[in-house]
């Protein structure tokens, strides 16, 4: 499948631009990330709501804080495990419990910094944010739904977690308005059904086509909200193909696999075939590589169903 | 000190820095080449340490806080025979001991993985302060970016090491004005930094951190004091290569923003065999 290529850190700069322009609220943070956030359009067009703090990711998360209760929304965004782990605390007590309206975007998720080894990698990211109550995650997985995920993520009013990961993001869905909280139905089928997060359903859906020459038939659900999960959808997949899938850049383990294994455990057990990275420290290399090393590439994700099928 | 000698091995962990990263394509060569005398001077003339046995017991430590600039020191240890030069070209291959950032696990002779900024030197500190409550001597350097130096942690542990009258600690900051996105000055200054460290007990100098023979007698100086040691280097990011030098976009250079390094490495290698 050929898709049309966009550079996702412009998509994300330019779509808050256009967003902050209109109003008067919103203030960008930058901890030494901003330009490389692909907000060069923004930064240029409104110096005067652009606050470069330098590198201090904690300070960042408490300035955001203090700004939003007087009235901004402040927008930061900076490799992922920067603005998650390092400065967590804060994200739970500053943004969570305080129901603060900042928007935090964790960028160069899963293997994107490949060559910048595994204390950049984002493999735990949104693992992490889930584990504080009410705190909105998005995970958009094409163009569209970025572009739509931004202008949703900047209406609603409370903390947002979102993340981000490669630098050519394909459009695979038609552009409509994003609803946080809401699954997607992306194909049904009767075999199995394949849940996906975040950029890696590009390689989910290939996996899809090669599963589909080979006889199965496959319901695929996207989940580009991870927090609130939309529990309904994957309930409905869990009764009508009895077996699960699912598949994303970063551990199974606290991950969507977890998500979607404390769901049905409750709900509906069935069994689960995680999809993902796996448990354990994986040192620099090619992306490519890496993907192929944990199984998510469209051959391994279509063999490793097809082994879950038999 | 051998004089030509340390200003020998800095010019060759300038090469080899170069060369790897430019080789594989990518990597951060401004703060590489910014601390690579520094470098030479610990590895050359001051730190204590044994190729062949990593873990020597007597050893010195370096800890670079600034992990981003692994190849340079991945340059002195194959140079110093840690492992072999050839092996520098494998970074960032899967399976390589050399990842871009330094690397516990990976790497013979690194002590400590960094690459989130500010933690390597307080991670330093704990090895200062272990070692001088067992009343050992082994001296622990680490080294810290400007950029960096924004990040609370690095002023938390400024603040404990005097107070827990560690000595046998010394931190070097790669005062090189430049972060990632412009000049420190711009972004959020440090002000004084030398008087900073000295206000929160630390003996501290400023040397000219690409003259050998300073840094050398800055350390010893701060070796002879009783307190931890602040030296502040000053420095030019991606010192070496005229056209990178103190200008933006330097931070970190992919693919074709490598141009012009093979006229820079033959200087380079010239200049160095005049040296013999
Ligand atoms: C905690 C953390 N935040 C952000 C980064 C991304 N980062 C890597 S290097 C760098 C700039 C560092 O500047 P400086 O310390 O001055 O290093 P140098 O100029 O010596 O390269 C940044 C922001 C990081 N590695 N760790
Ligand atoms: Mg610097």
């Amino acid at each position: 499948m050929s898709y049309e290529m966009f550079d996702a850190k412009k998509l994300l700069g330019d779509t808050v631009y256009e967003v902050a322009k209109e109003r008067n609220d919103i203030v960008l943070l930058s901890t030494d990330s901003a330009p490389r956030s692909g907000f060069t359009t923004f930064i240029e067009k409104m110096p005067e709501a652009y606050y470069e703090l330098g590198i201090m990711e904690q300070a960042a998360i408490g300035v955001g804080a203090g700004m939003a209760v007087a009235g901004k929304v402040p927008v930061w965004c900076g490799p992922a495990p920067f603005c998650t782990a390092r400065p967590f605390e804060f994200f739970k007590v500053d943004l969570g419990y305080m129901h603060q309206n900042m928007k935090v975007i964790g960028r160069n998720c899963g293997f994107n910094y490949a060559d910048l080894g595994p204390t950049h990698y984002g493999l735990e990211d949104y693992g992490l944010v889930r584990m504080i109550p009410d705190v909105v995650i998005l995970a958009p997985q094409d163009a569209s739904e970025l572009k739509g995920a931004i202008k949703a993520m900047l209406d609603y009013v409370g903390p947002v977690y979102l993340r981000l990961s490669t630098a050519k993001l394909p459009k695979i869905f038609e552009e409509k308005p994003f609803e946080i909280g809401k699954g997607n139905l992306i194909e049904d089928g009767e075999d199995v059904t394949i849940l996906t997060t975040g950029e890696i359903t590009v390689n989910t859906l290939a996996a899809v086509e090669l599963l589909k020459a080979k006889g199965v038939s496959v319901r695929v659900v996207g989940l580009p909200t991870i927090s609130p999960i939309d529990t309904d959808i994957i309930v409905e997949s869990a009764k009508k193909t009895g077996r699960l899938v699912t598949v994303e850049e970063h551990f199974t383990v606290g991950g969507l696999g977890t998500i979607v294994e404390e769901i049905t455990a409750e709900n509906c057990p069935v069994k689960v075939k995680k999809i993902g990275v796996p448990f354990t420290y994986i040192s620099a290399g090619p992306y490519d590589d890496m993907i192929q090393y944990c199984g998510l590439d469209p051959e391994s994700i279509c063999n490793s169903v097809m082994e879950f099928l038999k | 000190m051998n004089v030509n000698e340390v200003k020998k091995l800095a010019l060759d962990i300038r090469i080899e820095a170069l060369n790897m990263m430019s080789k594989h394509g990518f990597g951060h060569v401004g703060g590489s080449l910014s601390i690579a005398d520094a470098i030479a001077v610990l590895y050359g003339e001051q730190m204590k340490y044994d190729p062949q046995n990593p873990k020597w017991e007597a050893r010195d430590y370096l800890v670079l806080s600034k992990g981003h600039c692994g190849p340079a020191l991945y340059s002195a240890l194959a140079i110093k025979g840690f492992f072999p030069r050839e092996e520098l070209l494998t970074i960032n291959e899967i399976g390589t001991r050399l990842p871009s950032h330094a690397d516990k696990n990976l790497t013979p002779g690194i002590d400590m993985t960094t690459g989130s900024l500010g933690q390597g030197v307080s991670c330093a500190l704990g090895m200062a302060l272990a070692l001088k409550i067992q009343g050992k001597d082994n001296m622990v350097y680490s080294i810290i970016g400007d950029g960096e130096a924004q990040e609370g942690q690095v002023w938390e542990t400024l603040l404990i090491a005097p107070n827990k009258g560690v000595k046998n600690f010394i931190v070097m900051l790669d005062n090189n004005k430049q972060q990632l996105d412009d000049f420190v000055e711009k972004i959020s200054p440090l002000g004084d930094v030398r008087k900073k460290a000295e206000d929160f007990g630390w003996h501290a100098v400023t040397v000219d951190g690409h003259d050998v023979e300073a840094i050398n007698a800055a350390i010893e100086e701060c070796k002879a004091s009783d307190k931890p040691g602040f030296i502040n280097l000053e420095t030019v990011k991606g010192k070496g290569w005229p056209a990178k030098e103190g200008v933006n976009g330097n931070h970190a250079l992919r693919g074709p923003a490598f141009e012009g390094v093979e006229e820079v490495l033959e200087n380079m290698r010239k200049e160095l065999a005049a040296m013999n």
